[in-house]
């Protein structure tokens, strides 16, 4: 039997019931304190050190997201350790949370697609992961216009607004994974544990594993070793490797959008370095050109990780 | 054999032994007043001096009254030795006493010649030194100075080397000092012949000469043409005068910059990209067969449309066209390149800050992969969706 009208009829009403949960809920309160009162202590420690030692820079505010004052991490590492628990906790009991409290029935016999549903529920979580991200970035900036005094530049800001396009993305893979799980597993704690265990492998114990295995598939060259070199191969792969891990692939894009300097994310060559002027910085363009790939990756990564969701959640016999 | 070439010589040894002997042990004996030319021309005006020696032979020391008569009016005339005025002299037996006959010839003297007699009174012995005094108005030069090549040719980056030679005719040791006179801001320094001290003055024995190095440096921005040098020479009343000549031929310079002054292009990585390069020549003589060539990080291609420039005339500019193309492999930043100018007698050269972006080729290959992917969820919907 062929239904009939869009597919997506409702996703609106579903976005906005589920966006209203979202903020009033307690979980919501307790990762967004969580994640806040970190990068507070974070940006404090960064300001501290900036007002201290930085002389001159032309890109002061941005400073402020990656300069790590020990012994806390920049802001920037503190957001990718902790975005994606975050989104995990948005997520992981989108879909088997209705089904333990037998209410995915009801809502489907509104004239409501499971399409509808399930694009609502992600769109919800997304917004909500976008509005917690934005307030983030105004406190950083209204930090920095505070204790630095310094007023951004145009640059600085376009800068800024593209790690809040990027961090948004990063949080979708995320959420798009732990809905996925919420999906196959019919336990929320199951899903939430098995979400929790491929975030701790791929933030923890994917850098550790990545070299070792590039070392397994290309051997590192002793005549490197006693120049105190890495050799080429070795180092490409770990490279390549590690970008499996979307922590990886936000970090990478993190240092091109927030170090104007950055010229490449992959290995150099001495003969690429001839007659280069180091550190000047690079233009806006030419940064989001670098960091391109990697957004590219978590863009992607999300969508997919959506759709293999969305066919499960089609498949799936929901009517139990 | 060799013994009969040496032969000769032996003989000439012992011949002449005897002979230098005799000329040693004279038999004159008395009192001798005595000078190297007891006849001398002064100018009126002039103070001369005089070497007298007082010379006795195989007397007894005896104290010697000295004192000079026949000295017209107006003139004055001091015995001096050991560099005062002295009234009597005693020299050992065979031995001498050097004084000296110090002249002040007023500037109105007459013109005819005088004689004036010094005379040595002792107790029995007495010598006496008739000295003949012309007046002269011009003296034959006491210093002079030559150099040997006084015209020098070169550019105005050239070092001009004279060698001067400056002889004192004048019979006293005399200290020379020197000057040039250059035109404005031209660098003259006066060297030893063989050294490198700069000098100002030098001491020149009687009757020697010694040879001194000036060395004339030109402003670099001068235009060609002929300057004159004068180099004068110094020493107490003497005066001696040298003309030197600089000839300089015009050098071209060449400045390499971009146009409007501008030292920065933008490229794009594997991409050929015409950078505007004006060369101008601001020295004083044109430039020709100007090549271009360029010192660029490693795999970059540059070429110069046009590569040579066949003449440059001074004070004007010529625009070229250089063809960057930055390597494939160009990491995205700031890249210096040095292109130079060369001509024969110039080379210039201008550092450009190159801006590589690289390709966004691969920006719109990611942009594909989400098309891809947005696909991939319109065909999921289109095939799963609306249950």
């Amino acid at each position: 039997m062929r239904r009939e009208g869009s597919p997506f009829q409702g996703v609106g009403a579903v976005a906005v019931k589920e966006l209203a949960d979202n903020l009033s809920s307690a979980r919501m309160f307790v990762l967004e304190w969580l994640i806040v009162l970190t990068a507070l202590a974070a940006l404090y420690s960064a300001i501290d050190s900036l007002r201290r030692t930085t002389a001159q820079d032309p890109f002061l505010l941005l400073r402020l997201f990656t300069v790590n004052h020990a012994p806390l991490p920049s802001f920037v590492a503190i957001l990718g350790f902790l975005i994606p628990l975050m989104a995990i906790g948005l997520g992981f009991d989108a879909i088997n949370g209705e089904h333990n409290r037998r209410t995915l029935s009801r809502i489907l016999a509104q004239p409501i697609y499971r399409d509808a549903l399930l694009i609502g529920k992600f769109l919800a979580g997304l917004v909500t992961l976008a509005m917690s991200l934005a307030a983030l970035w105004l406190m950083v900036i209204g930090l920095g216009l505070i204790f630095l005094g310094v007023p951004p530049g145009g640059e600085e800001v376009a800068r800024s607004l593209a790690f809040l396009v990027i961090a948004v993305f990063y949080a979708g893979v995320w959420l798009a994974l732990a809905m996925l799980l919420s999906i196959v597993f019919r336990s929320s704690a199951t899903a939430a544990l098995v979400a929790l265990g491929i975030w701790l492998f791929l933030t923890v114990l994917w850098p550790m594993l990545a070299p070792a295995i590039a070392q397994v598939i290309a051997p590192p060259d002793p005549r490197y070793a006693l120049l105190g070199l890495q050799t080429p191969d070795t180092g490409i792969w770990t490279q390549m490797l590690s970008r499996i891990s979307p922590n990886h692939l936000f970090s990478e894009a993190m240092v091109g959008v927030l170090s104007p300097t950055t010229r490449t994310l992959g290995p150099v060559f001495l003969e690429q370095l001839r007659g280069a002027v180091m550190g000047a910085p690079l233009p806006l363009s030419q940064s989001l050109i670098i960091v391109w790939p990697q957004t590219v990756g978590l863009i992607a990564g999300t969508i997919v990780l959506f759709v293999i969701g969305y066919i499960a959640f089609q498949r799936q016999e929901v009517r139990a | 054999m060799r013994a009969l070439f040496l032969a000769p010589i032996a003989i000439a040894i012992c011949l002449s032994a005897p002979a230098a002997q005799a000329a040693d042990s004279h038999d004159i004996k008395g009192l001798y007043l005595m000078t190297d030319y007891p006849a001398v021309t002064v100018r009126p005006g002039t103070t001369s001096t005089i070497p007298l020696r007082l010379q006795n032979y195989g007397l007894a020391p005896e104290r010697y009254q000295l004192s000079v008569t026949g000295v017209p009016s107006g003139w004055t005339a001091t015995l001096l030795g050991g560099g005062q005025p002295v009234a009597a002299a005693m020299p050992g037996p065979d031995a001498n006493v050097s004084l000296q006959l110090r002249l002040d010839v007023p500037k109105n003297a007459s013109m005819t010649a005088q004689t004036l007699t010094v005379k040595a009174e002792g107790q029995g012995n007495e010598a006496s030194l008739p000295v003949a005094v012309a007046l002269a108005k011009e003296l034959p030069a006491k210093l002079t100075v030559e150099s040997k090549l006084p015209s020098l040719r070169g550019s105005p980056k050239s070092n001009f080397e004279y060698t001067l030679t400056i002889k004192n005719d004048s019979g006293r040791n005399l200290v020379a000092s020197f000057a040039a006179d250059a035109p404005p801001n031209f660098e003259t320094s006066f060297t030893e012949a063989y050294g490198t001290q700069e000098l100002s003055s030098i001491p020149i024995n009687a009757g020697q000469s010694k040879d001194i190095k000036l060395k004339v440096r030109p402003p670099g921005t001068v235009d060609g043409g002929h300057f004159p040098v004068t180099v004068t020479v110094k020493a107490e009343d003497a005066t001696a005068k040298t003309d030197l000549a600089l000839d300089i031929a015009g050098q071209p310079q060449l400045q390499v910059a971009g146009r409007d002054g501008l030292l920065s292009a933008r490229a794009v990585a594997a991409k050929q990209t015409s950078i505007p390069i004006v060369v101008t020549n601001s020295g004083s003589a044109p430039a020709d067969n100007i090549k271009l060539s360029a010192s660029a990080p490693t795999g970059w291609k540059v070429t110069f449309q046009p590569s040579t420039i066949d003449r440059l005339v001074p004070g004007k500019d010529t625009e070229v066209q250089a063809l960057l193309t930055p390597s494939d492999k160009s990491l995205a930043g700031d890249y210096m390149t040095t292109v130079t100018a060369t001509s024969r007698g110039d080379t210039a050269s201008g550092q450009f800050r190159v801006t590589v972006s690289t390709s966004t080729v691969w920006g719109i290959a990611g942009a594909g992969v989400i098309g891809v992917a947005l696909l991939l969820m319109l065909g999921a919907v289109a095939r799963f969706g609306r249950r």
